[in-house]
């Protein structure tokens, strides 16, 4: 199969309708997931992007740092429009985002001190940990099952969440690792 | 006056800019030691103000976080949220540019394969890590850890459900237990 084949040029799509859409997806897209909102909103709705390029992207957002809405975000303006593309899908999917979250911020800084405030921010605050939580075990279940996956996993929990020990140090130290041992179950399977 | 407005801009960039390069798993990896450096090393929220500030950051749409946006705005008003999330957004989103770019000589190879393999726990497990660090630094104590509990359970069980609701069933939630 060629390159071209797996994936067949986007669509001509206009500079500003890719602007439009990014605007929107930024604003409307609640409770974080920001890659969920782009397949529906991208491959399902539009079908600017193709089902196998944007997993594709998914798979190659995978083994590099950033959020996953960021990074498919750049990779799809890229496919769309090249660099500058790129910038503006960028610029779209944040403008909106920065301006709540600034608006909010003033609010709070006017009523924060009130208790019931603080209430309610704690509730909130522990649904997207539950969120967060529920991301990290759907990661471990299906995208590394194995006993080594958990204790490689849990590890880091060990090392990160209840020692606080410095990211960089834990990454550096468990990523070979867990990277070796992959390569080496491969080999064997 | 200004050359501490400066300091404070150098300093934002100076952390969030290599937090970008290390979220692996995407932004609430790196969420530990945002708090750390926040509350313990800059001194720039409180441990109360951090909680607020989280829940604030996600209550607005958009990609993972507006956190950084927050963080910067409380240590130096507009000009500290912009250089904060440029800082957090930025170095991240270049190199993803760049490595699109070559990913095609890499695709297939068993090395890459093992790559992404072996990176998958290693995220999972750093976002589990960035929700136990905003926990920790929750004044709400074991309520805050009961609700984020139930909510993983509910996201597991039903992992359609809209995670919109959640977040006003938390606030509905906690709004009720302070009034009682």
């Amino acid at each position: 199969m060629t390159g071209a084949e797996r994936n067949p040029a986007p669509p001509a799509i206009g500079f500003a309708p890719l602007v439009a859409a990014f605007l929107r997806l930024g604003g409307t897209s609640f409770g974080g997931g920001t890659a969920g909102w782009l397949h529906r909103e991208m491959v399902l709705r539009r079908g600017w992007i193709d089902e196998q390029s944007f997993f594709a992207m998914l798979a190659l957002g995978q083994v590099m740092p950033g959020s996953n809405g960021v990074k498919m975000t750049v990779l799809i303006g890229e496919r769309l429009h090249g660099a500058a593309g790129a910038a503006a899908a960028l610029a779209g999917l944040l403008a909106v985002p920065f301006a709540i979250v600034l608006a909010l911020g003033a609010v709070y800084a006017g009523y924060g001190e009130h208790p019931l405030v603080h209430a309610m921010l704690d509730g909130v605050a522990a649904a997207v940990i539950g969120l967060t939580f529920a991301s990290g075990l759907h990661g471990l279940v299906r995208g590394a099952p194995g006993l080594a996956a958990w204790a490689i996993a849990g590890a880091t929990v060990l090392c990160v969440g209840v020692l606080r020990w410095p990211l960089l140090p834990v990454v550096a130290g468990l990523a070979p690792l867990s990277v070796g041992l992959a390569f080496a179950a491969a080999r064997r399977g | 006056m200004r050359d501490g407005a400066g300091d404070i801009l150098v300093a934002l960039g100076l952390m969030f800019a290599p937090l970008s390069l290390l979220s692996f798993g995407g932004g609430n990896a790196v969420l530990a030691d945002i708090a750390t450096q926040s509350i313990a090393v800059h001194h720039w929220t409180s441990r109360r103000e951090f909680a607020d500030l989280f829940a604030l950051s996600r209550a607005a749409p958009g990609p993972g976080s507006m956190l950084a946006a927050l963080i910067g705005w409380q240590a130096a008003g507009i000009a500290g949220a912009l250089v904060a999330t440029l800082s957090f957004y930025l170095p991240g989103a270049v190199l993803v540019y760049g490595a699109a770019r070559v990913w095609g000589r890499w695709r297939g190879s068993p090395w890459h394969a093992a790559v992404e393999r072996g990176m998958a726990p290693i995220a999972a497990g750093l976002l589990v890590s960035g929700g136990i660090a905003v926990l920790r630094a929750s004044p709400a104590g074991w309520p805050e850890w009961a609700a984020a509990l139930i909510a993983t359970v509910a996201l597991l069980r039903w992992p359609r459900l809209h995670p919109v609701p959640l977040l006003l069933g938390g606030a509905a939630l906690f709004l009720l237990l302070a009034v009682l």
